[in-house]
């Protein structure tokens, strides 16, 4: 973490020891067995699910580009989760067992982010791995999300921000693992800027799109092959259905996103 | 003579199966007990990891609300006070409760803390305060993970046929790591 971006923040202020008295007060209120899971976790979709349907299309594969890229070259999944509301649950406690359940990177490494929204409770959090802690303390990941992600999520603009939350994680990441990754850490102000550094990917992905409209398949079933995460057959049906643990696992030779990782409660989180 | 052998030996094969179950019953359930039981003390290890960690944030995070809030001396006190009894503590029952005031020590803190704006906006102090944030999630996490398998286990000691054997080789209840019922009406603070 460069100190340039450690400094300079001039929109925190606000609600930062809020957040930490409220996560030591209502941490401490959840019931020890955890009774709040009643409702089953979704099924993971890949990279990003968007259960709340708030991020657009275009800004989905931005995002599905930059971390599918990121997971090609360090193996290390950067997953985003929206939820439209987690019935009232403690969002820090879900989006811990929803890490969990899901096994967001391999067992035993444990590499992985996950991004979290809940829309309704209007509620943000990035959760990180026991193996990334070291490169993502919190810290940093509160800068994150005060500096790229609070700001965008206030104004309702979930793409964008969830976008820029996974860059600036992705970069870390890359950073860390001294890889490059093609995109430029997103800028703090709200308009529009992302966009130039997919150019490329772009234009593989209207050519894709052309190759298999004539064949009569899903342009998306490419998506993957496009990073070099390529399988066999039926991946992309499958990828679109999803499985958890073993059947997930199973076509995710290269995939290794959903791998029986664990979080201990790393990261960062907060309304909005 | 050919009848008594058979009778003899039916008998004998019997005898024999009968030890064998039970052996494997003992075998099977004392090292099910035995993983259980290690899997409590690995799980009370991470928690202890992370209130270490709490542990060790503590003296930087104070020391950052001093040089804002001279005059607050009664609450450093409580929480330097609050400290050291962690630091003292040596049973697992004694470092849940002296975890535990520290917590609400903390606690006080933080509503101290509000009342300094410039404090609030001190970079050093933000990500100070989200490292405790995090500490403190870990620690829920990790308390979380350590309940449910002390859950398990005790009900494993306690249900029957288990609990004799539980008895005879001294395995007993663990304690969980259980949030004093006070906190619970504690005010809750809007964010």
């Amino acid at each position: 973490m460069s100190e340039a971006s450690c400094h300079n923040l001039v929109s925190r202020p606000w609600a930062v020891s809020l957040r930490v008295s409220a996560a030591i007060f209502l941490l401490s209120l959840i019931p020890i067995f955890s009774a709040l899971a009643e409702r089953p976790f979704p099924k993971p979709k890949g990279l990003v699910n968007d259960f709340a349907n708030v991020i657009s299309p275009a800004y989905k594969q931005k995002i599905a580009a930059v971390t599918g890229a990121l997971l090609q070259k360090t193996g290390i999944p950067v997953v985003v989760v929206t939820m439209p509301d987690i019935g009232g649950a403690e969002y820090n406690d879900y989006a811990n067992r929803l890490y969990r359940a899901w096994g967001i990177g391999k067992k035993g490494e444990d590499k992985g982010v996950l991004i979290f929204v809940t829309v309704k409770e209007r509620k943000m959090r990035i959760e990180t791995g026991y193996g990334v802690e070291g490169i993502l303390p919190d810290g940093l990941v509160g800068e994150i999300r005060d500096r790229y992600m609070t700001p965008f999520l206030k104004q309702d603009k979930f793409g964008e921000g969830l976008l820029a939350g996974a860059l600036a994680v992705a970069q870390v990441v890359a950073k860390a693992s001294g890889i490059e990754l093609s995109g430029q850490m997103p800028k703090k102000t709200v308009k529009k800027r992302a966009g130039f550094s997919f150019f490329p990917i772009l234009i593989i992905l209207i050519i894709i799109m052309l190759i298999s409209k004539r064949r009569g398949g899903s342009w998306l079933f490419f998506l993957p092959l496009l990073f070099g995460l390529g399988a066999g057959g039926g991946y992309g049906s499958r990828y679109a259905s999803g499985g958890l643990g073993g059947s997930f696992g199973g076509f995710g030779g290269g995939f290794g996103g959903f791998g029986g990782g664990m979080s201990g409660g790393g990261g960062a989180g907060g309304g909005f | 003579m050919g009848k008594g052998l058979k009778t003899l030996l039916v008998i004998l094969g019997i005898f024999l199966l009968i030890v064998f179950a039970a052996y494997s019953f003992l075998k099977g359930t004392y090292n099910t007990l035995v993983t259980m039981d290690e899997g409590v003390k690995g799980a009370w290890a991470q928690v202890e990891n992370q209130l270490q960690r709490r542990y060790d944030l503590i003296p930087n995070y104070v020391e950052t609300v001093k040089g804002y809030a001279k005059h607050e001396k009664e609450v450093f006190v409580k929480v330097t006070e609050a400290r050291s009894k962690v630091a003292g503590a040596t049973t697992v029952s004694d470092k849940i409760q002296a975890n535990n005031q520290l917590t609400s020590a903390l606690g006080r803190l933080l509503v101290v803390v509000e009342r300094y704006p410039e404090l609030k906006a001190n970079t050093n102090f933000i990500r100070l305060q989200d490292e405790l944030a995090g500490t403190e999630n870990r620690i829920a996490v990790e308390r979380r993970r350590f309940n449910e398998m002390v859950k398990t286990y005790n009900i494993k000691v306690r249900s029957f046929p288990t609990n004799i054997l539980a008895g005879m080789f001294g395995f007993e209840k663990a304690t969980f790591f259980e949030v004093p019922k006070e906190r619970q009406e504690a005010p809750k603070v809007k964010f």
